[in-house]
C-alpha cells in the first residue's frame, strides 16, 4: 500500500530530518503511555518523539547494569536504551518527559535522574484513581510542564497556538478511529499489522505528513477488497505492544486469527477522545486524556477497562480474546486471573493469556498455544 | 487444668492467669489454623531456635504477636468491623480507625500470619501455597505478603474484611491485589492514592500538590470508611492515636541509643519484631508491644552495662533494610558470620533521623500526608537512599548490607542505584542483596550465605588492616 511505503520512506529518513530540524526546533522525548499531550510540544514548536522501540531481548542485558531483572522488559528495554544510545531516538531529543504511572516508569524515571542527570528531563505524576483531586493533579502536573516547555523553547503557548496543535492533533484521532471502527464491519480490510504499524509510526512521524498518510490509508482502504471472513475474530489486549515487538501478532496472523481490535496501554495512541477546543484549554487536554480516556491497567479499580474489554468484545463481534502481558508487570498479571470469569459470564467467549520477556526462546511455546486456542475458538 | 499449648505460650510471655482468660479464645483460633498439639514440639523449638527467650522483653513481643493473632481470627466471630490494611502503609489512618470505635478491628494480616504462622509455628508454607493457587501464582515476582493474605483468607483462617484500605500511594501489586479480593469476595476498597512522581535530586523538597493530593485522598478513604463500616471518627482521632503509639516511639529513641553499644546488645531478628508490630497492629499488638519494649529497654540496659551482646565486640557494623518477616534464620545469618547490626532502616528513620514535616496543613490527611513525605519512605527512591546515608550521622557503620526485594517493585528500584550511590557517598562498602523478605523458599539463609559470609570477610579485613 502506498501509504504504508510513505511512512515507511518517511521513517527511514526522520533522523537526519530532526538533526536538520534541531537547528530550529527543540527536540522532546518523551516516555510511552499516551499521558503526554502531544499537544502542548507542538504548541511551541517543538517536536514530540515518543520512545516506543523495545522487543530484544539483548537490550535488557544493558539494563541489568543498572536495574534488577524484576521489571516489565519494556522499561528495563527503555533503561538500556537510555544509557547505551542504541536507540538513536535517545540522542537526539533536547528534553526527556517522563509521566509517571507504576512503579515500572519509576524505575526508568529514576535512571534518567540518577544515572544520566546530563540528560535534561522533566517528570509528572499520573494519578491512578479517577476522581475530581486525581483530575486536578493531573491538570497541575500538565499546567507545570507547559510552563516548563514555554522556558525550554522561549515558545509562549497561546490559546491560539494551543487550539491549532489541539486541532491536528484531534484530526489524527480522528483518522485512527476511522480505520479501527472499520473493523466493526464484516468486511473490513484493515489488517492489524498494518493498524499497529501506523500508530507505532505516529510516535515518530511529523504530525502533518503522518495524517497525509493515514488519509491516504484511508482512501486505499476503501478500494482495498477485504480480508477472509473465516479467520476467527480475536480481541487482542495487553500492557504493551511497541515498535519491534511483533512476535505474537506474528504467530496470531500465521494460525489464522483475524486480530481486530487492539487495546493496550503503552504502544498504541489513544485514539478514542477528541480534545475539546472552547474554554479553558488545559482543563479540556486533562479531562480528555486523563478522565475520558480509558483507564489501563495500573489504575484502581481496574473495573473501567474491564467493562470496556467485554463492550469490545460484544461490538466487534469477536471469538475470543487474547491477553498479552509483559513478565512482572503484575498490575496486568493480577487482572489476568479473575478477568477470564468476568468475561465468560459477560460474552461466553474464552480468553488465552501470553507472557513474554521478549525472549526467542518463548516463541514455540507461544505458537503451540495460540495456534491451539485459534483452532478451539474458530467457528 | 493447664493445655497442650500451655507452656508454648508461657514460652512467648503469657502470665498463667492471661492464658487461663484467653483459654477459650484460643483455643477457637487455633481451630481456625489448623493448629494442634502435634505442632508444640515443632513451635516451641522453632522459638528457641530463632529467638532469645532469655529476654523476657522478646517473649513478650512474641506474645504481642499471638494476641494480634488471636483478634485477627475471631474478630468477625466477636462481632467487629474488619479493615484490612497493605504493609508497608501509611498508618495513620489505620490507627484513626482503631481509635475511634473499639467495634473496628484494623490490622495488617498478612504481616500477622508472618510473624506467627511463621515465626512461631512455621506452618507458612501452606498459607502460601494457598495464595499461589488463588489469583498470585508463583514463578511472576508476585508479593509473597499479599499471597499470605490471600491464602489465608481463602484457607478460612482469617476473616474476610469489611473494608480494604488500599495503599495505592506506594504499590501497584497491593492495591491491584485488594482488586483481587473484592473480585473474589466482593470487600469494598477504599483507595488511598499518591503519586511518587519528585525528581531525582529534589528531595527533601517536595511540591505542595503532593501532599495536597495525597491528603486528600486519605480524607476521602476516611469519609469512605465512615460510611462502610458505619462509625463516625472522633474529631481528636488523629492526636489520640498519635499519643497512644507515642510510647513506641520514644522507646525507639531509646532502643537506638543502646544499639550504639559495642557489641550490640540485641540481634535484628528481635527488633523486628518490635519494628513489624508498630507497622501491623493499631490495637491489642501495639499496646502490648509498648509494654514489651518497656521490659526489653531495662534488660537491654543491663546488657550493655555489663558489656553482653549478640556478637563480638569490635565486629565490623552494618546497616540492614529490615528483617526477615517470617523466617528469622535469613537474618540470622548476617551474625551468624560475624557482623553486628546495630540499625535498621526503620529504627534509622522512627528513632533516629528526622526530617522536620514542611507545613502547616489542618485536616488529618494533609497533616499525615505532610509527614510521610518527609519519611522518606513514600517520598520515592531518593529518599529512601538518602535515609541510608543519614544514618551514618547516628551511629557508627563499617558497611550496609542494602536488601531489596525482588518481588516488590518499589523496594527494587534500589537495587543497583543504592549500592553506587553510598558507595561514593560515604565510601563505605555496600553489599546489594536480593532476598525475598517475606518468604524464605527461595531465598533462603543459605542460598544467601556465600555472599553474607564473602561480605563479612572482606569488611573483617579491612576493619582489621583499618585498626593496625
Amino acid at each position: 500500500m502506498k501509504a504504508l511505503e510513505k511512512l515507511d520512506s518517511h521513517l527511514k529518513t526522520r533522523l537526519p530530518d530532526l538533526n536538520k530540524a534541531k537547528e530550529g526546533h527543540k527536540i522532546i522525548g518523551y516516555s510511552a503511555g499516551g499521558y503526554l499531550p502531544e499537544e502542548l510540544v507542538l504548541a511551541c514548536d517543538a517536536i514530540p518523539i515518543c520512545f516506543i522501540q523495545a522487543g530484544n531481548n539483548a537490550i535488557l542485558r544493558d539494563a541489568g547494569a543498572y536495574i534488577c531483572r524484576w521489571f516489565d522488559p519494556f522499561w528495563r528495554s527503555q533503561i538500556g536504551y537510555l544509557t547505551s544510545g542504541k536507540d538513536p531516538y535517545y540522542n537526539i531529543v533536547d528534553l526527556i518527559v517522563v509521566p509517571i504511572t507504576d512503579n515500572h516508569v519509576r524505575a526508568f524515571s529514576n535512571t534518567l535522574g540518577y544515572y544520566t542527570p546530563e540528560v535534561e528531563s522533566f517528570v509528572f505524576g499520573v494519578p491512578h484513581v479517577k476522581d475530581k483531586i486525581a483530575l486536578d493533579y493531573y491538570l497541575k502536573g500538565i499546567n507545570r510542564l507547559k510552563k516548563k516547555l514555554e522556558d525550554f523553547t522561549g515558545i509562549e503557548i497561546t490559546d491560539y497556538r494551543l487550539k491549532q496543535s489541539i486541532k491536528l492533533c484531534n484530526r489524527e484521532r480522528e483518522l485512527f478511529r476511522e480505520i479501527s471502527l472499520m473493523r466493526k464491519s464484516d468486511d473490513f480490510a484493515v489488517d492489524s499489522k498494518d493498524f499497529v504499524a501506523l500508530n507505532h509510526g505516529s510516535f515518530i512521524a511529523d504530525k502533518e505528513i503522518m495524517i497525509d498518510i493515514l488519509e491516504l490509508f484511508i482512501q486505499e482502504i476503501k478500494d482495498s477488497s477485504p480480508l477472509p471472513k473465516d479467520d476467527p475474530r480475536i480481541l487482542f489486549t495487553g500492557s504493551t505492544l511497541v515498535r519491534g515487538d511483533s512476535k505474537v501478532m506474528g504467530i496470531i496472523e500465521d494460525s489464522s486469527g483475524a486480530i481486530v481490535m487492539e487495546e493496550f496501554a503503552e504502544g498504541i495512541r489513544p485514539y478514542w477522545g477528541k480534545v475539546k477546543t472552547d474554554g479553558y484549554l488545559m482543563a479540556n487536554l486533562a479531562e480528555s486524556y486523563f478522565m475520558d480516556r480509558i483507564c489501563p491497567g495500573w489504575f484502581r479499580p481496574g473495573t473501567e477497562r474491564l467493562n470496556y474489554l467485554v463492550k469490545l468484545a460484544k461490538e466487534y463481534n469477536t471469538a475470543g480474546l487474547i491477553w498479552y502481558q509483559l513478565m512482572y508487570r503484575e498490575s496486568y498479571k493480577v487482572e489476568s486471573y479473575f478477568f477470564p470469569g468476568i468475561l465468560k459470564k459477560e460474552t461466553g467467549l474464552p480468553m488465552l493469556v501470553l507472557e513474554s520477556e521478549y525472549d526467542a526462546m518463548e516463541t514455540g511455546p507461544m505458537k503451540t498455544r495460540i495456534e491451539t486456542f485459534i483452532e478451539t475458538i474458530r467457528r | 487444668m493447664g493445655n497442650y499449648y500451655d507452656e508454648l505460650f508461657k514460652l512467648c510471655g503469657f502470665e498463667d492467669e492471661e492464658i487461663k482468660k484467653e483459654r477459650h479464645r484460643i483455643e477457637a483460633s487455633f481451630e481456625r489454623l489448623g493448629i494442634g498439639p502435634e505442632d508444640m514440639d515443632t513451635a516451641d523449638s522453632w522459638v528457641r531456635q530463632n529467638h532469645d527467650v532469655s529476654l523476657e522483653g522478646v517473649r513478650k513481643l512474641l506474645g504481642a504477636w499471638l494476641k494480634e493473632l488471636i483478634d485477627l481470627v475471631l474478630a468477625k466471630d466477636e462481632g467487629k468491623k474488619i479493615v484490612y490494611f497493605g504493609f508497608p502503609a501509611i498508618i495513620g489512618p489505620g490507627l484513626m480507625l482503631s481509635a475511634s470505635s473499639e467495634e473496628v478491628f484494623v490490622s495488617a494480616p498478612d504481616m500477622v500470619l508472618d510473624h506467627t504462622m511463621g515465626q512461631i509455628f512455621n506452618k507458612l508454607t501452606p498459607i502460601l501455597e494457598a495464595g499461589e493457587t488463588n489469583g498470585l501464582p508463583q514463578g511472576h515476582a508476585l508479593c509473597s505478603l499479599w499471597q499470605a493474605k490471600i491464602g489465608g483468607i481463602a484457607k478460612g483462617m482469617i476473616p474476610v474484611p469489611d473494608l480494604a484500605l488500599a495503599s495505592s500511594y506506594y504499590c501497584d501489586m497491593g492495591s491491584k491485589a485488594d482488586d483481587l479480593v473484592n473480585a473474589l469476595y466482593g470487600v469494598p476498597i477504599a483507595y488511598i492514592d499518591g503519586v511518587m512522581d519528585s525528581k531525582w535530586g529534589e528531595y527533601p523538597k517536595y511540591l505542595p500538590e503532593r501532599v495536597h493530593y495525597l491528603g486528600a485522598q486519605i480524607n476521602q478513604a476516611l469519609e469512605k470508611a465512615e460510611k462502610i463500616l458505619n462509625i463516625k471518627i472522633a474529631t481528636d482521632a488523629w492526636e489520640r492515636s498519635q499519643k497512644d503509639s507515642g510510647p513506641f516511639r520514644a522507646n525507639l529513641v531509646k532502643l537506638v541509643e543502646l544499639m550504639r553499644a559495642d557489641p550490640v546488645p540485641i540481634s535484628i531478628c528481635e527488633l523486628e519484631l518490635l519494628e513489624a508490630l508498630s507497622g501491623s497492629s493499631t490495637g491489642r499488638g501495639i499496646r502490648e508491644g509498648i509494654k514489651a519494649m518497656e521490659i526489653l529497654l531495662i534488660e537491654l540496659e543491663k546488657r550493655v552495662k555489663a558489656g553482653m551482646g549478640v556478637t563480638k565486640k569490635g565486629a565490623p557494623r552494618v546497616m540492614v533494610r529490615l528483617g526477615h518477616t517470617s523466617d528469622p534464620r535469613v537474618t540470622r545469618l548476617i551474625e551468624d558470620v560475624g557482623l553486628a547490626v546495630p540499625l535498621t532502616f526503620i529504627l534509622g528513620s522512627w528513632g533516629g533521623v528526622k526530617v522536620k514535616p514542611k507545613g502547616n496543613y489542618n485536616t488529618p490527611g494533609e497533616v499525615i500526608a505532610d509527614y510521610e513525605m518527609t519519611g522518606g519512605y513514600y517520598y520515592g527512591t531518593e529518599a529512601q537512599i538518602k535515609f541510608y546515608e543519614k544514618a551514618i550521622e547516628l551511629m557508627k557503620l563499617d558497611g550496609f548490607i542494602a536488601q531489596y526485594l525482588y518481588n516488590c517493585r518499589p523496594v527494587a528500584t534500589i537495587s543497583h542505584a543504592q549500592k553506587k550511590y553510598l558507595e561514593e557517598k560515604t565510601g563505605l562498602p555496600v553489599l546489594a542483596l536480593e532476598i525475598d523478605n517475606f518468604d524464605s523458599r527461595a531465598y533462603s539463609a543459605a542460598s544467601l550465605r556465600t555472599k553474607v559470609e564473602t561480605f563479612a570477610e572482606m569488611l573483617k579485613a579491612k576493619k582489621s588492616t583499618n585498626s593496625q
